[in-house]
């Protein structure tokens, strides 16, 4: 009752004692016992997940008491995985765990809030009696005003405002661009929607209702691995994590398990148990180094000429020495190494050029479908050249043939692909093999086996194999002589022989060439069972589609892909969208209007925020001598360019002109349709009077003006070129040390002397937590957390949906996103009636992958109309020009309904049709149908956020088994072969928020993925494409070892081939106050952290107790001693695109000749200011510099047209170089100074200028 | 009422009053708040020796005052330690505790108000009840010139009028007029050791209370029963 008195009965406590008075009895009072028990005690139990970009997509269990989340635990309830198979559970790291602190903490965004400036000038003009759009209006027209707010941005001074105020400025906003420049003006970035999929439809729907353009963000991330769509037309398809069960082989690379796949990387461990053997390699002794029975210590950056090395062993041993016959087969039916290849002649000898067409055969081989797109196998049975069935040509305008029967696609006799014609050909040509490793010949002539043909043309031509040329490719000696080919293993002189391998990566040869048989072998003997696990350490270099291939070639040289416990597992990015199909319409508004405005994300930062005017990369230095290199002279600029005026690439803003007044002047020069008003667009173009925006980014009717961004940290996280960003697009402090100008070459860009800085009237950041991006924005609006709305999460690295749920109504003033921009639709629908009205605007749509469209460059020779080579013709040799109607008094009825066209026009994914008028109908019932008066009264409601999750799953073949029949019937039709059987025993499933809600739910087998869910195997990529012979949606229908269009050829990127780290240049400019004191220039590598998910969780209390509490570098133990760098120093990064100012930890763990700085770790804690720039500290990203690779911009060819986050240029950031230096701690400045006025016109680092 | 009424007939019952019902309830109410709230995490330097001379000092004072003010004095002369040799003890006894106390709470007070990590952590009273304990022992050091004097004339008086004030409190008959025999620096002395009692619960002091030598004889295992015990 009372300590006090208890404490009174001192010599009374003891009550008994026990062996021989070693242990007594007491009695006193044990209610101190409850302060442990209520620590745990808890009213509700809610399941969510976190909506962060881990790929973890873990249930949690959160504990709800008294209304406030008090903590969260691992839910253990999944389904169980399989019979002889580990289960999933529990999943859950350290991060997940500690994410309730963020609901409480001083993070927490709770109401809205604006800068105060703004606010300020706002007020002002209402009160002056105008009305929100003509107050906005008086401020942007005023430069004095504009730059008030503009140029402050990043240095605090937010007030509170309310939501009526805030969401009328941010409409008001976005009228007024619609209006002034045109709603292509306005941009969304949020990422990766599979892991809170409602939140990313809420505001993508909002943009595409009213025009705006939605950023991707897979390629931006550069987590986007080109080489997965150019090999087998696929974004990226992988295994769930179970299925490195299977696997018996497992080599790991750039990707660290226990760190970044924490809930997963137990199938990693056990594995092991059943003699599965590991080899691991990193420049660095990584955790997941830990797992290995062989560490392959590989130098950064030179992952694909280990791989190279490899697959010679591979190739040399399986397939010219021996002829595995489960290697060969497969080579034969599922890779296009049969494929017939053209050699052009050039100089002495030849190089590779196309494939052979069937449009080169007389009569087109009885192909009157498609001809240019068949491609040619020699058939053994019958020793002829056929075009088999699969190729693109069968997918489009025909039925039936799109498979990968070993058919004739005339006739569809049987037949046998030939793989080589060494005993049947007419003559040994040498062949020219771009190389690029500097000292070593650019072209290496190799011999290799041809045929002769005479082609329809009447040109009379070599042809060849693919696997005949990837054989000499790989400088395998096959007895027919000539030079740069190797009989031994020990030919270091000879391109990807083991020993030349060891000679760039540092890795033994004799590790190199044993791992590369062990893995083939282990894979004939297994059929396929050998697995490579790869991630961003090796996908984020500017060459990472050849480091890829370079793996790719090695799986399916050994049959590996499409096989349960083999193949490629790439896990970077939560980027499995299970439900797609029935996710897109919403969050696109496809149920209203098509097509929305889609924008690869990494030319538009590219451009707007001029990291192109800074450009050190000449684009001439990449080319090969073996290629047409037409563009000759064209800087990365200038490809992206043309790439858009092909429409190959998207671009936001379309035009120099407001795609809205486009259509009113062809209206008014009498075009009343799509068709007439495409031609008046196009005679514009033609005429020179209309351009595209990214041949003049700095004028000012091209800059992106309205930016909003959710569930995202673009500027503190994914900003390559985070100074750029503040100089150009922001017009804010930043730390850029150097003049624009380097980039002043450009043929089809138009130079400006001075750089344009704050590009941008409004920028708002939707978020919980107050982060850079919400410093550097205008409005913060307060969104719900994890455990505050109800939502949708999927992965791939497990078969289950899983929900976001409500544990607590949304903290303080927050909303869910879904009703946030509900909120903004309503504001914005009063505002867009009276200033707006209805309007038709004009969309420039790129050729779009998986549609006809994808055929639109024959024989992949890209001609620009610009330059008079060919005609503008919209689908063909620029963008289709679709017309779409907006009506701005409906925004808000239409945001919250279910559209119209999902029964008119039916759904569909990947380029398979079906009718969605039942689930139209069910939706009604289920979700209520809308009562509110206008054009949606009567539809399925989407006002609430449960009812969108239960339309967008009752709408996906993965969450409804009768969608999944209709998905299937109509590929079964495409393909002719029944598919049925895939889905048949969930026919009748339809899995509801409710369900999920009860337990996790393994999702349906549908063909919007190349896997299986199953009781036999596990999913895994590229499954149906080999079992169900579904072709992959490449040309040939075949996985690529080849690509022959026209800029691939001209970068010698026909084969892949080994290329170095680019030079980038920037660490060459550094102030000489650096370069005169000891320094040492680094690789700069920015891998994952143990202690966040990107930005999440490295500012989180607990996270930054664990390590070092702000912001650190990690640098070789031995190297930071040369130049007197102890732990925890304070040190700067630095190089001619800004400073990073971090403490250094120094470990044995790191080789010489890197700093590894863990990605996103932010500027919101312990991050002083830069000694050098004099403007704060910065991010990892600060000393960065995006560039873009030509080849990445190739469009309208078969698996290289362009989709939305599926192809186009990657934000690569990783071949930067730093110099680094120790600050002392006497010399560290905090900064915290008062804001001046000559401080706040000192934007740049003192010296620089305009440019 | 005159001041030596209220300062040494009244305050002294203020003093123990706060300091016993005080201290009952921050022991019943606040459980979690009853520690030393040591910042030895924060900065170990130089703490074994300031840390050690201070508490050894301070204990050894305690004593001292304890056997000096509150035993009976008749237990000292039936031992047959006179009044002088007592007043000697305490003299040199005094010196040699109070010096030790002093140097290592100087380090103590200095290390509170100027190593950054520890004044950072510190709240209001943590600063005070050091400095206010240096500022008593500083006073106590400063009457031990008046002491030696004392003892050097023989004139053990003040000494026997200061134990004869305490054992009058103690037995609830105040005589405060015992105290304006004394010289002004045993008042202010007397005044701020009286003061350490009051404030001592909403201070950090209460660890003294709760010092755990029970672990020196504890049992190797002890059971808490939820069994009901006769």
């Amino acid at each position: 009752m009372s300590h006090f008195l208890d404490r009174l009965r001192f010599f009374d406590k003891v009550k008994e004692t026990f062996s021989n008075g070693h242990g007594i009895v007491t009695n006193e009072d044990r209610n101190w016992e409850d302060a442990y028990r209520n620590r745990w005690r808890h009213d509700k139990v809610v399941r969510s997940t976190h909506g962060v970009n881990c790929t973890g997509g873990c249930s949690w269990k959160i504990f709800v008491k008294n209304g406030l989340v008090s903590f969260e635990m691992q839910q253990t309830d999944y389904p169980r995985t399989r019979e002889d198979l580990p289960n999933h559970e529990p999943r859950g790291c350290q991060r997940g765990a500690s994410f309730s602190w963020y609901l409480y903490s001083p993070h927490r965004i709770k109401y809205p809030m604006i800068r105060g400036r703004l606010l300020d000038l706002y007020r002002a003009e209402r009160k002056a009696g105008r009305d929100p759009v003509e107050a906005w209006e008086a401020i942007q027209k005023d430069p004095a005003k504009r730059e008030k707010y503009v140029h402050v941005r990043g240095l605090g001074g937010f007030v509170r405002t309310s939501w009526d105020e805030v969401t009328e400025i941010v409409a008001a906003a976005n009228v007024y661009t619609i209006k002034k420049w045109g709603p292509d003006r306005i941009y969304g970035f949020s990422p990766i929607p599979a892991m809170s999929m409602i939140s990313y439809a809420a505001g993508a729907r909002y943009l595409s209702l009213i025009g705006g353009a939605c950023g991707s963000f897979y390629d931006w991330y550069c987590d986007l691995p080109a080489a997965s769509p150019q090999t087998w037309g696929e974004q990226t398809d992988v295994p769930e994590a179970a299925d490195w069960y299977n696997s018996t082989y497992l080599i790991i690379t750039g990707a660290n398990l226990p760190m970044t796949r924490t809930p997963d990387a137990h199938f990693a461990t056990e594995v092991r148990y059943k003699g599965t053997k590991i080899v691991s390699m990193a420049p660095d002794y990584a955790e997941y180094v830990k797992f290995a029975d062989l560490w392959m210590p590989v130098k950064q950056g030179t992952d694909a000429a280990a791989f190279l090395a490899m697959g010679h062993v591979a190739l040399k041993e399986f397939l010219v020495e021996k002829q595995d016959p489960y290697f060969t087969e497969y080579a034969r039916k599922y890779t296009d190494l049969p494929m017939q290849v053209v050699l052009r002649k050039h100089g002495e000898g030849y190089v590779s050029d196309r494939n052979l067409r069937a449009s080169d055969f007389d009569n087109n081989l009885g192909e009157s479908n498609n001809p240019e797109w068949k491609t040619i196998v020699f058939d053994k049975k019958g020793g002829r050249f056929v075009a088999p069935n699969g190729s693109i040509g069968f997918r489009w305008g025909e039925d039936g043939k799109w498979n990968l029967l070993e058919k004739a696609g005339a006739g569809q006799a049987e037949t046998e692909a030939e793989l080589t014609c060494m005993d049947s050909h007419d003559e040994v040509v040498s062949v020219g093999f771009p190389h690029f490793v500097p000292g070593e010949p650019a072209l290496l002539y190799r011999n290799v086996p041809a045929r002769r043909l005479k082609l329809a043309s009447g040109e009379e031509a070599f042809v060849t194999s693919v696997f005949d040329m990837q054989v000499a490719q790989y400088g395998i000696d096959r007895g027919l002589g000539g030079a740069n080919v190797a009989s031994s293993y020990d030919d270091a002189n000879v391109a990807y022989t083991p020993a030349w391998a060891a000679k760039q990566t540092g890795v033994k040869a004799a590790d190199l060439e044993r791992t590369g048989r062990e893995f083939a072998e282990n894979a004939s003997k297994t059929k396929g069972k050998s697995m490579v696990i790869m991630g961003a350490a090796i996908n984020h270099w500017y060459h990472n589609d050849l480091a890829y291939r370079a793996i790719m070639n090695l799986l399916h040289m050994c049959g590996c892909v499409g096989q349960t416990g083999g193949g490629w597992a790439h896990y970077v990015g939560q980027e499995k969208l299970r439900p797609q199909a029935g996710w897109a319409p919403i969050a696109f508004a496809l149920d209203w209007q098509r097509p929305p405005r889609h924008m690869n994300s990494t030319s538009f930062w590219y451009f707007h925020t001029d990291q192109w005017r800074y450009e050190t990369v000449d684009a001439d230095s990449l080319l090969s001598p073996a290629g047409p290199c037409r563009n000759k002279g064209s800087s990365l600029a200038d490809y992206n360019v043309k790439a858009v005026r092909m429409g190959w690439l998207p671009s936001a803003p379309h035009f120099n002109r407001n795609p809205i007044e486009l259509a009113e002047e062809a209206a008014r020069a009498g075009a009343t349709d799509e068709a007439s008003v495409s031609k008046y667009v196009v005679d514009q173009l033609k005429s020179g009077a209309l351009d595209v925006s990214f041949a003049d980014p700095d004028a000012e009717e091209n800059w992106p003006r309205n930016l909003i961004v959710w569930r995202a940290n673009l500027i503190g996280s994914s900003a390559k070129g985070h100074e750029y960003f503040l100089k150009h697009l922001l017009g804010a402090q930043n730390g850029v040390m150097q003049e624009g100008g380097a980039g002043n070459n450009c043929k089809e860009v138009k130079w400006r002397e001075h750089g344009p800085t704050g590009k941008l009237d409004l920028m708002v950041d939707i978020n919980f937590r107050l982060n850079s991006t919400g410093a550097y924005s205008d409005i913060i609006l307060p969104t719900a957390t994890w455990y505050e709305k109800n939502d949708l999460n999927t992965t791939d690295m497990h078969p289950f949906i899983h929900p976001l749920g409500e544990a607590v109504t949304p903290g303080w003033e927050s909303k869910s996103d879904w009703q946030i921009f509900r909120t903004l639709a309503k504001t914005f629908t009063a505002l867009g009636a009276k200033h707006l009205g209805t309007r038709k605007d004009v969309v420039s749509l790129p050729m779009q992958h998986d549609s006809p469209m994808e055929l639109a460059t024959p024989m992949g020779v890209g001609k620009d109309w610009k330059h008079g080579e060919c005609d503008p013709i919209p689908g063909k040799t620029m963008p289709m020009l679709k017309l779409v109607e907006r009506d701005y008094a409906q925004i808000y009825n239409k945001y919250i309904a279910l559209g119209p066209l999902m029964v008119k026009l039916g759904n569909n994914v990947k380029g398979i049709d079906w009718d969605t008028t039942q689930e139209y109908e069910e939706l009604k019932k289920c979700n209520y149908p809308v009562q509110v008066e206008g054009v949606s009264k009567g539809m399925p409601s989407l006002e609430e956020d449960i009812y969108v999750c239960d339309s967008v799953m009752r709408m996906a073949p993965e969450t409804n088994g009768e969608v999944a029949h209709k998905s299937w019937s109509a590929l079964s039709k495409k393909t002719g072969i029944d598919h049925h059987h895939l889905y048949a025993g969930r026919h009748e499933d339809k899995i509801t928020f409710r369900d999920i809600v009860a337990q996790p739910r393994k999702i349906i087998t549908a063909p919007t993925w190349s896997g299986i869910e199953s009781e036999t195997v596990s999913y895994t990529a590229g499954y149906t494409n080999i079992h169900e012979h579904i072709p992959f949606r490449t040309l040939t229908g075949r996985a690529h070892f080849y690509q022959d269009h026209e800029w691939f050829l001209d970068f010698g990127e026909g084969f892949c081939a080994y290329k170095p780290p680019v030079d980038l240049k920037a660490h060459e400019k550094v102030p000489d106050s650096v370069r005169n004191k000891p320094h040492l220039t680094l690789s700069w590598i920015t891998p994952h952290s143990k202690w966040g998910i990107h930005s999440s969780y490295q500012d989180n209390l607990r996270m930054l107790n664990l390590f070092r509490g702000g912001p650190y570098v990690w640098l070789s133990e031995e190297e930071a001693a040369t130049i007197g760098i102890r732990d925890n120093d304070w040190v700067e990064a630095i190089n001619a695109n800004g400073a990073t100012v971090a403490r250094a930890v120094v470990s044995q763990r790191i080789p010489r000749g890197m700093a590894i700085m863990y990605h996103a770790q932010e500027k919101n804690v312990n991050v002083p200011g830069s000694n050098t720039t004099g403007k704060r500290g910065g991010i990892l990203n600060s000393v960065t510099r995006v560039i873009v690779k030509p080849t990445n911009m190739v469009g309208g060819y078969a698996q290289l047209a362009y989709s939305f986050n599926y192809y186009g240029t990657v934000g690569c950031q990783r071949d930067e170089v730093v110099v680094i230096h120790k600050i002392e701690d006497q010399d560290i400045d905090w900064l915290e100074r008062p804001l001046t006025p000559e401080r706040e016109a000192q934007r740049n680092p003192v010296g620089i200028g305009k440019k | 009422m005159s001041l030596t009424n209220l300062f040494f007939g009244v305050y002294p019952y203020i003093a123990l009053t706060v300091f016993v019902i005080g201290s009952w309830i921050r022991y019943d109410n606040e459980q979690y708040t009853w520690k030393t709230d040591s910042s030895q995490l924060l900065s170990k330097q130089g703490m074994m020796l300031a840390s050690n001379l201070f508490h050894v000092g301070v204990i050894m004072i305690f004593f001292g005052h304890f056997a000096g003010l509150v035993l009976p004095h008749g237990l000292w002369l039936g031992l047959g330690i006179s009044d002088l040799a007592h007043q000697w003890i305490a003299i040199i006894a005094g010196v040699i505790f109070g010096i030790m106390c002093l140097v290592g709470g100087s380090m103590l007070w200095y290390r509170r108000m100027y190593n950054p990590r520890v004044r950072i952590n510190s709240r209001r009273s943590d600063v005070f009840i050091i400095t206010w304990l240096m500022a008593t022992l500083i006073l106590g050091l400063l009457t031990v010139p008046f002491s030696i004097g004392h003892a050097v004339k023989g004139d053990p008086a003040v000494m026997l009028a200061l134990a004869e004030w305490v054992k009058s409190i103690l037995l609830l008959n105040p005589q405060p007029e015992l105290m304006t025999k004394v010289d002004p620096i045993f008042r202010a002395h007397i005044f701020f050791g009286m003061t350490v009692f009051l404030v001592f619960p909403f201070t950090r002091l209460v660890h003294i209370l709760t010092a755990p030598f029970s672990y020196l004889t504890r049992a190797y295992q002890i059971v808490r029963t939820k069994r009901r015990l006769a």
